[in-house]
């Protein structure tokens, strides 16, 4: 879409790589460049996410301080961590992250879990959403992350990943029906199966996101193109719908 | 450079497809950039093996140029049933290959019935395309745990376990010789760390195609964009198929 589009595009879906204890801000840069993608919502590597949270939020606070037009940042916080990561989430928020990003494969919870809950009250507190990486059996499918949206229906949730794959085709568009607070994030799934969610939830729900680095900018683009959505949905998929939920300052 | 794509699917009426005629899937295929492709049915994997591989053979028999039809077999109809109706599609039907697809068909990699048709498949030549990436009962190294029963098998994993596990896929293409990954579905960044890590000879284009339109020209794009040598992509795009096939053509 790069070029066939004249809006700001926002990235809902960005994780940086991890190099020598650092994140590779500016690996992304360049690709981001080179795909027009103007702002990125991004989360920090697995080892942050799944055990240094506390150093990967301050580096990401870091990264949004240094590029605020170019960054919003997720917070990390692992909740089997207790009280400690509900301390951790609240300075990251008060640090200027931008929302909650959970990976229950990686954090070795699941969504339904009660442990999660402190966490997801504090997103309410600050009026924050939560990002989920979804599609990963036994812990974070469609129907899990509807069950937590049910739980806590003035919270934002993103369904990450379109719960790419063994649930996409099925269970993402019936899950989201269940809970207007979930938002799907589309990189990864077919074209195809934006449209199904187009057709079945409007163009209110759905974010663009490269999945990079599991997936890649130019093949997000390149699948959105032949579906020939009219400007207005290109607009909120792109642009909209992220800017409104992440508070994006463009 | 010649594409031929291994794993495609002949449209019935299934998850919402409508049947096609040979000619006409031929030509979308040709759209979608592939010179030949791998075809399987998909009703056969819901219900009556037998009478759908008659079918897709029916469907494709003007445009074997073309398509390399592979047939299946149920592996709950019992080892004989199944060797049997593999033996027929090999025969009758000229089949290149066999399908099995565990999530579909509802089997598990350690039903009895498994090792003596992909004992057989061998036998006739067949290499085993198998759906994977859907739990509980096709993950790669249930797999590569009947691979290594069968060494003489060639074994294909049709999506490289797809996103979750395609680490496994790795390891287990690395520890088993008669391994294939199919690169049919996957993330782009799944597809490029697995060219870095798998042996190229062992690596095979695959899009899904025949399920909706387009699903072709990105899984194209993805193994363009993966940094492979033109060595690798043509290996992945058409080398590799047509040594499995052991002919010159690949079809």
């Amino acid at each position: 879409m790069k070029g066939s589009v004249n809006f700001p595009i926002i990235d809902s879906a960005v994780r940086f790589r991890s190099g020598g204890g650092a994140f590779k801000v500016m690996e992304w840069l360049k690709e981001a460049k080179t795909w027009g993608i103007v702002h990125s919502v991004a989360a920090p590597p697995d080892e942050f996410v799944a055990v240094y949270n506390e150093r990967g939020n301050e580096l990401m606070a870091g990264v949004v301080k240094r590029y605020p037009r170019r960054f919003s940042g997720l917070a990390v916080a692992n909740p089997w961590y207790g009280k400690k990561a509900v301390t951790l989430l609240r300075k990251a928020f008060d640090a200027g992250l931008s929302g909650l990003y959970l990976h229950p494969g990686r954090q070795g919870f699941h969504l339904t879990e009660s442990i999660v809950n402190p966490l997801v009250r504090v997103c309410l507190e600050y009026g924050k959403p939560v990002y989920s990486y979804t599609g990963t059996p036994v812990c974070c499918m469609p129907f899990q992350l509807a069950e937590l949206a049910r739980r806590f229906p003035r919270v934002s949730f993103v369904l990450g990943h379109f719960a790419w794959s063994d649930f996409c085709g099925y269970d993402v568009i019936p899950a989201c029906k269940q809970a207007p607070n979930i938002y799907i994030e589309t990189s990864c799934a077919t074209g195809g199966m934006v449209r199904a969610a187009l057709d079945a939830l409007g163009p209110e729900r759905i974010l663009f996101g490269s999945g990079y680095p599991r997936s890649l900018p130019e093949h997000e683009f390149e699948k959105i193109r032949p579906l020939k959505l009219p400007d207005d949905v290109l607009r909120r998929y792109f642009t909209e719908n992220a800017k409104r939920l992440w508070q994006v300052p463009l | 450079m010649k594409i031929i794509d291994t794993h495609t699917h002949f449209p019935g009426h299934a998850f919402g497809m409508k049947p096609k005629k040979g000619a006409q899937l031929r030509e979308e295929f040709k759209a979608e950039g592939f010179h030949g492709a791998w075809i399987m049915t998909t009703d056969g994997l819901l219900s009556d093996p037998a009478r759908h591989n008659n079918l897709l053979y029916e469907g494709v028999r003007n445009d074997l140029d073309f398509f390399t039809p592979f047939c299946t077999v149920n592996p709950h109809d019992g080892a004989a049933r199944a060797v049997k109706e593999l033996e027929r599609c090999a025969g009758l039907l000229s089949m290149k290959g066999l399908k099995l697809h565990s999530w579909l068909q509802s089997f598990s990699l350690s039903h009895p019935a498994v090792e003596p048709i992909l004992r057989r498949a061998s036998e006739l030549g067949l290499p085993v395309l198998l759906h994977d990436g859907t739990p509980p009962y096709s993950t790669p190294l249930q797999i590569a745990s009947v691979a290594e029963r069968v060494p003489g098998t060639t074994v294909i994993l049709g999506h490289s376990w797809l996103d979750d596990l395609w680490e496994d896929a790795i390891l287990a293409a690395n520890r088993h010789r008669n391994i294939f990954l199919c690169l049919c579905s996957l993330s782009a960044g799944a597809i490029r760390e697995i060219i870095r890590r798998v042996p190229p000879e062992r690596l095979l284009f695959g899009s899904d195609s025949g399920f909706g339109p387009g699903l072709g020209k990105a899984a194209i794009a993805k193994i363009r964009g993966a940094g492979a040598s033109a060595r690798t992509r043509k290996l992945i795009f058409s080398g590799n198929a047509m040594r499995l096939l052991k002919n010159e053509s690949g079809k």
